[in-house]
């Protein structure tokens, strides 16, 4: 069997992460919740991710922030964004700056766990993806 | 790969350098060609369809406002249906005026150019030159008369644009040389989002299409197959009209749910009482 994907879930609305968290791990993923983007930078610190999937809109610090570390840090992590106040301007800023994908709220987990294999298949390491019916995400 | 509308406010060079975009980038290429599709599938005259990308409802051409507005949106659901698909270059379909908020899609915009636009049309016309800029001038206010009448947006209005080229400065081979390279910038790169964004653009667009075959004037917005239809009725009429609606879009493939918000039609009201 081939090695888990490392995921870093950051999502400031504790509800996000309990949903998301059980339909990542079905497909494989070992993964990391975090409500602090501070907590998420510090552990980014210490560890190096596959995949990173965070907010943008957040206290303290923004998801750009977040991916600024990441990129910093790890520069093979791919960076996912999620948003619930998507707009044009700054779904081109974040793709500009050379995060994977970027989503917006409210979407199915079964989104996600698509953009999840994408990313995997960008790191070289394709996961079985099979669709599972599934509730939506709110913002 | 992004989508790139280009327009212009001249038609051959818009085609040509569309093509020469197209043609670079190994792209699709979506123009005028598939008016005849949709003259077919609506079963619409081919010549009407023609007309109507470039004329305002008029009673002279005998094209009442509701037809002009219904066959506008055949165009425009069709149009959007095919951008689902990327990798294309799409131009002379007023795409441009209601593909927004995409962001793989980029937006160009050729400007002609005074001393160019007036040239051609002094050469290919055989006009003089005080003709040609009188000409001129009024083709350039009938397209903005036009892009108003249609989708209430002033195409002449340069902060729409992703990309505007001017080609009294710059050579149209240079400027597809730009598009083309603009277009491999990362901000127009497909997203997850964007993807959604037309989708959601194509579903209300073909809803539009289907109620205004039977309604004059209806606005539709969706979001991952649930629709909402705002309209105008009497009240005695409200009912009736939210039914119809609701079954007519509940036809149109991928609508999952239908919503209807009526306004009062105050106007209607006040004629009926007088």
């Amino acid at each position: 069997m081939s090695k888990p994907l490392e995921v870093l879930l950051l999502d400031d609305e504790p509800i996000v992460g309990r949903r998301l968290k059980p339909a990542l791990v079905k497909i494989g993923c070992r993964v990391e919740v975090f409500e602090n983007p501070r907590e998420a930078v510090a552990r980014i610190g210490q560890k190096e991710f596959d995949i990173v999937v965070t907010d943008i809109r957040m206290e303290e610090m923004d998801g750009l922030q977040v991916f600024k570390h990441v990129q910093e840090k790890w520069p093979r992590t791919k960076v996912i964004m999620i948003t619930g106040y998507a707009k044009i301007d700054l779904a081109r800023e974040a793709m500009g700056k050379g995060v994977f994908d970027f989503i917006a709220k409210p979407f199915r987990p079964d989104d996600l766990r698509q953009i999840i294999a994408n990313a995997a298949e960008a790191l070289g390491a394709p996961i079985d993806f099979s669709s599972m019916g599934d509730e939506l995400v709110e913002a | 790969m992004p989508i790139i509308i280009i327009s212009s406010d001249a038609r051959e060079i818009e085609e040509t350098i569309a093509q020469k975009v197209a043609g670079g980038m190994g792209y699709n290429l979506m123009n005028r060609r598939i008016l005849a599709d949709i003259a077919a599938k609506h079963q619409i005259d081919q010549g009407r369809l023609n007309e109507i990308m470039g004329t305002t409802p008029s009673l002279f051409k005998k094209m009442s406002a509701r037809q002009w507005r219904c066959n506008l949106a055949c165009v425009e659901a069709e149009v959007l249906d095919r951008l689902l698909a990327d990798n294309i270059v799409c131009q002379g379909l007023a795409a441009h005026l209601y593909v927004t908020g995409v962001s793989h899609v980029m937006n160009v915009r050729i400007l002609s150019g005074n001393s160019r636009g007036i040239k051609n049309m002094v050469e290919q016309r055989g006009l003089s030159l005080h003709k040609a800029e009188k000409c001129r001038a009024a083709e350039l206010q009938h397209r903005k008369k036009w892009s108003l009448a249609a989708y209430v947006c002033d195409e002449t209005d340069l902060s729409r644009y992703d990309l505007v080229i001017n080609l009294d400065q710059i050579d149209p081979a240079e400027a597809v040389k730009t598009i083309t390279g603009a277009a491999e910038y990362r901000k127009f790169q497909v997203m997850t989002y964007s993807m959604k964004c037309i989708a959601d653009l194509a579903l209300a667009a073909k809803v539009n299409a289907k109620l205004l075959t039977s309604m004059p004037s209806v606005k539709v917005q969706a979001r991952d197959g649930s629709v909402v239809v705002i309209t105008k009725a009497l009240n005695r009429q409200k009912r009736k009209k939210i039914a119809t609606i609701k079954e007519l879009a509940g036809e149109v493939d991928g609508v999952s749910y239908v919503e209807v918000h009526v306004k009062n039609n105050i106007l209607g009201e006040a004629a009926q009482s007088l």
